[in-house]
């Protein structure tokens, strides 16, 4: 037997056994862990079927009716279920979405298993999204328009559809009016009062200047004073017609349609209708607005933030680190002091980002976002401009976070450029500057782009600095828009990781918000996938090129 | 011109001095001249002198790598280095387009003129001083660019953009390097792309099309197959027509077929310099008969 | 300079192989020396078993030319061998071709031999002709020694001898002249002994040359087609 072991491992098996265990187990997590968030996320847009309970809450009790989807079910102790009546050690219980916040203060109930007396899926059950209180649970009724009914019976639920969608559109119409146009106006308002300001700072406030602003402040005005007309036109025709339901235990209640998002039926869809709405509310997710405390709607605007985060870090730390790099590298003397250095750079890589986080927002911030405002924005003081966290110091302070990956993968692949290329260059009559331009830096843009690659897929998946320097929970505009100088680097901006937190942690709903962290997340590393490929395609069509070049 | 054939071929078994008469009949007459001359070695002193080394001694810190070298580089002629390896014919080599002040610890005594000026002058630049003397070397090392571009890189470095210009000059170059036929077809492909031989012929090509004076190869075919060694060897034989050519190798017999001229090194010193054929029938120095012999070591 | 010793390269096998085709050379030169002493001995005793031993022994001789010359010639393909290695394995390429001369000439004198056994006529000129005989003999067996041994000073010397061979070739043929003219019957006799003589002449021509081979495999040095005193000058140049 002894021998038969000893045999195996003179045979070397159990090496490779140990290492492809390894990296079994790697791949296991890795594949896991995407599998985990993914059907935990992707799942919440699934349109589950609306059961309706009969149950008693209590042996000897009257019964209940409570509508809602099924969310989960867990066995627990009998204490942990708050000691019913009925029997047994542990106790199987289902939690309920359902809905209806504001008749019934909370959206998520408990059933008792033993309790359940019957279960329906009625087809005429409906559930309405709303732009507060969350979700409604319950059966339409009517349909109101002016205070009048306006449907019959047979045609309902197309009429309250076509309502919804209708009053969608003037929906959309009204956010156009006052975020694009009316926000327009109050932008220029903004910065003619800027104008003004800085005119008294440096002495000029004379009344011709002061004509002309207020002139420019008056047409602005008349042109605010008719959007606002044309809004209050649109908030009457929004807000004219309402429906009427019922819960499931007999509560009559209207509501307005300018609350409601969508509604839909789904006990009477089918898989292909249920498909479809589960790819409309995915879009929705992704290029829409937050709603309700982060907890409902999309996350464009933390998707767009993250991205535009990442570029500018991007276009900051490459030309800085390969420049150190070039330096380091190629023209100090190497000695001490450069090993010196290059340890310094490569301890840089390990501290904690929230140590950069502070250094950003006591630097960057404070220290030249301040002396910035001073300088050159003395008018809109002692509000900042720069001198407040924003995209700028968030995408500084990353980049500086990132800088030692940058620098130790361009020296690596500056070390790697062979002598005898160099020496061909040199030999021709080309000075050192002229070799490093023409040759050896197009043949590191590989090093480089690796670099990048690891810099990006860090700050990317980066909250904690963020949360010192510029990220926020809900910013009201993004970065960029249509409003000269387009590209805003003193706003503040929303970040994937930090909505990961922010809905996980800091939602007053943890229980609806928890499927859309998962989804976040999701969708956090997905873009950090496509990110890296975008960049490892990139580098390999240069590799391959300098490839061989490399190799002799 | 009756001169009878018969006495011809008795003043050649009679050993006698050529005559002008035997010359100024070429179409019968047996051309002693050349016969004589091709027997008769050519003379180092006869040369027009290229690149003259005088008293020069470089150091890598502490330790000597050339001592006390001294020698006239013919103009237009193939001068051969050979000696084992670390003899300092490769350090040599490289002092000629001052390619050792890369290294930082080199120091240098002696000088070396390049047409009587001395290349180690403080007033010398160093960029112009390596487009008037080229250098290939051991490994094939084209640029990760096009055909094109390798070649067109040391005009592009003086500032040349017609592309008129650098066209003509890229075919002419690749003509000279007799690689034209091979890739005129292909010019944008990359030079990574061509065999060993090619590469290095490109390599070549690359540093005659800024026209210099001296090209030096530092074993250029060592890297090579056979038919490719020969290609290149073939090179330079028609290459000396119009560069002076100084060739480091470790191959005995390459020296043998392409120089007109071989120098010995061993550790430093240079040991013999003698027109090849003598070098290598019988060489004036033990040493030098003992390393192409293969007694050395 | 010392060129006494073929071994000493890096390559071992090198060495045996120059080595076993020098040995080969100087076997048959040893080989030679012998046919052409037995000749010599055969036309001056009659002995036409010897003289029928020297044309078979041409065989052997001529195997070993064919022998050398291939291994010669793969040396210089495999070896490339330069400077004295080089004029080494082209003083053997010559050198066999004038030994195998000299056999072929030993051959002839054997044959002479024969056909003269049969003739009637003086032999007193077989006295002079042994004396030339061996004459030639030294000179071949000296040549043979200098190149063993790599020697130029001897080579030069037996060199200078080849004038004396001509000498005694030419008071030969004079003394035979008049025996022809004594007596018409000598005629077909003397003719015989006139080729005989010729062919020692030859062999001595061939030590010579060999001589020659020696001092361009030493001196590195041409010294066919000069004058006695420039070979000399050469060799004492060198030292």
């Amino acid at each position: 037997m002894n021998k038969h072991i000893k045999h195996w491992f003179d045979t070397g098996m159990p090496f490779v056994w140990l290492n492809a265990g390894a990296v079994s187990v790697s791949v296991i997590m890795v594949v896991g862990l995407i599998a985990l968030i993914a059907v935990r996320g992707l799942g919440h847009f699934w349109p589950s079927n609306i059961a309706v309970f009969d149950y008693y809450a209590e042996p000897n009790t009257s019964a209940e009716r409570l509508m809602g989807e099924i969310v989960d079910e867990e066995t627990v102790s009998r204490s942990r279920a708050g000691n019913p009546g009925y029997q047994g050690e542990t106790i199987k219980r289902n939690l309920i979405k359902s809905g209806n916040r504001d008749i019934s203060g909370l959206d998520f109930s408990w059933i008792l298993d033993a309790g359940i007396k019957n279960i329906s899926y009625p087809d005429d059950a409906v559930v309405v999204e709303r732009r507060e209180w969350g979700n409604f649970y319950g059966f339409l009724t009517g349909l109101e328009k002016d205070g009048q009914k306006i449907s019959n019976n047979d045609r309902l639920w197309e009429t309250f559809q076509e309502e919804i969608e209708r009053n969608n559109k003037v929906f959309k119409e009204i956010r156009h009016v006052e975020k694009d146009l009316i926000g327009a106006i109050n932008y220029k308002m903004e910065r003619l009062r800027l104008k003004e300001r800085s005119l008294e700072l440096e002495g000029e406030k004379t009344p011709e200047n002061l004509q002309i602003i207020n002139q420019q402040r008056e047409e602005l005005q008349r042109e605010y004073d008719s959007y606002t007309t044309q809004l209050e036109k649109l908030y009457s025709k929004f807000n004219s017609s309402s429906f009427n339901a019922i819960t499931a235990d007999g509560k009559k209640i209207t509501v307005s349609l300018s609350k409601v998002v969508r509604a839909y039926q789904p006990n009477a869809m089918g898989t292909l209708d249920k498909t479809l709405f589960y790819c409309e509310k995915f879009w929705e997710f992704l290029t829409d607005d937050p709603r309700e405390a982060n907890t409902e709607g999309g996350i464009f605007p933390a998707i767009f933030g993250t991205v535009l985060m990442v570029i500018i870090m991007a276009v900051m730390v490459t030309p800085f680190g390969v420049i150190a790099a070039v330096y380091l590298r190629e023209y100090a003397t190497q000695g001490p002091f450069t090993r010196l250095v290059r340890i310094a750079v490569n301890n840089l890589a390990g501290v904690p980002s929230v140590v950069y986080g502070v250094f950003g927002l006591g630097f960057f911030v404070y220290f030249l976002g301040g002396s910035i405002d001073q300088l050159f924005f003395p008018e809109s003081l002692p509000a900042p401009t720069f001198g407040t966290p924003g995209l700028l110091w968030a995408s500084l302070t990353l980049a500086i976070l990132t800088v030692p990956v940058v620098i130790v993968a361009t020296e690596e692949g500056l070390s790697r450029v062979p002598r005898a290329i160099r020496e061909g260059s040199l030999a021709l009559g080309a000075t050192k500057a002229e070799t490093m331009w023409r040759t050896v830096l197009p043949m590191t843009a590989s090093a480089m782009i690796t670099g990048l690659i690891l810099a990006v897929a860090r700050a990317a998946g980066e909250v904690a600095p963020l949360m010192l320097v510029g990220v926020v929970k809900l910013a009201p505009s993004l970065a960029l828009d249509g409003n000269a100088p387009f590209l805003h680097l003193d706003r503040k901006f929303m970040h994937l990781g930090f909505h990961i937190y922010d809905v996980g942690f800091q939602s007053p709903n943890v229980e609806a918000a928890r499927p859309l962290v998962y989804a976040t997340a999701l969708l956090l590393v997905v873009l950090i996938i496509i990110l890296n490929l975008t960049a490892i395609r990139i580098r390999n069509s240069l590799r391959e090129k300098y490839r061989a070049a490399e190799q002799s | 011109m009756q001169q009878n054939n018969l006495d011809e071929i008795e003043t050649y078994h009679g050993e006698e001095a050529v005559t002008e008469s035997s010359v100024t009949t070429p179409t019968h007459a047996i051309d002693l001249g050349s016969i004589v001359k091709s027997g008769v070695e050519a003379n180092i002193a006869d040369e027009n002198v290229c690149i003259e080394v005088s008293n020069f001694n470089l150091f890598y810190g502490e330790k000597q790598a050339l001592k006390d070298i001294s020698m006239k580089i013919p103009e237009k002629k193939v001068t051969a280095f050979i000696g084992p390896s670390g003899c300092g014919k490769s350090t040599l080599l490289r002092c000629f387009n001052r390619m050792n002040d890369l290294i930082d610890s080199v120091t240098i005594e002696g000088n070396i003129k390049l047409e009587g000026q001395n290349i180690y002058d403080k007033n010398v630049n160093v960029a112009d001083l390596r487009r008037r003397v080229g250098m290939v070397f051991q490994k094939p090392n084209p640029f990760p660019k096009s055909i094109y571009e390798n070649v067109a890189y040391g005009l592009r470095i003086q500032g040349i953009k017609d592309r008129r210009t650098i066209d003509t000059v890229v075919e002419k170059s690749l003509r000279g390097a007799a690689l034209w036929d091979e890739v005129k077809d292909r010019l944008d492909d990359l030079a990574m792309g061509l065999s060993g031989g090619q590469q290095q012929r490109l390599v070549i090509a690359r540093a005659i099309a800024i026209e210099p004076e001296v090209i030096l190869l530092d074993e250029p075919a060592s890297a090579l197959d056979p038919i490719s060694t020969l290609k290149i060897e073939e090179l330079i034989y028609e290459l000396k027509d119009k560069f002076t050519i100084v060739i480091v190798t470790h191959n005995m017999q390459q020296a043998a077929r392409v120089s007109d001229y071989t120098a010995y090194m061993y550790l430093g010193e240079m040991i013999e310099f003698n027109d090849t054929s003598t070098l290598f029938t019988n060489p004036n120095e033990k040493m030098t008969e003992d390393y192409i012999t293969g007694r050395y070591g | 300079m010392s060129y006494g010793a073929i071994n000493q390269h890096i390559s071992k096998q090198f060495d045996d192989e120059l080595e076993n085709v020098r040995g080969k050379v100087l076997a048959m030169g040893g080989l030679v020396e012998q046919q052409l002493n037995n000749a010599l001995k055969s036309l001056i005793d009659g002995d036409m078993e010897l003289a029928t031993s020297v044309i078979e022994t041409e065989v052997q001789v001529n195997t070993y030319e064919v022998t050398i010359d291939q291994e010669c010639t793969k040396i210089l393909a495999r070896r490339q061998p330069a400077a004295s290695d080089l004029r080494l394995v082209m003083a053997i390429t010559k050198t066999i071709t004038d030994l195998e001369r000299v056999g072929d000439e030993a051959e002839k004198i054997a044959k002479m031999g024969l056909e003269l056994t049969d003739k009637q006529g003086p032999k007193s000129y077989y006295i002079s002709i042994n004396a030339m005989g061996n004459l030639v003999s030294r000179m071949l067996h000296d040549a043979l020694d200098a190149f063993a041994r790599m020697d130029s000073k001897n080579a030069v010397e037996v060199a200078g001898k080849e004038p004396e061979s001509d000498d005694q070739y030419s008071a030969i043929l004079r003394q035979l002249i008049t025996y022809m003219m004594e007596d018409t019957r000598n005629i077909s006799g003397a003719l015989d002994a006139i080729w005989t003589v010729r062919a020692l002449e030859r062999i001595g021509d061939h030590a010579r040359n060999i001589c020659e081979n020696v001092i361009y495999l030493v001196e590195g040095k041409d010294v066919r087609h000069i004058s006695l005193q420039q070979m000399e000058d050469i060799v004492s140049d060198n030292d």
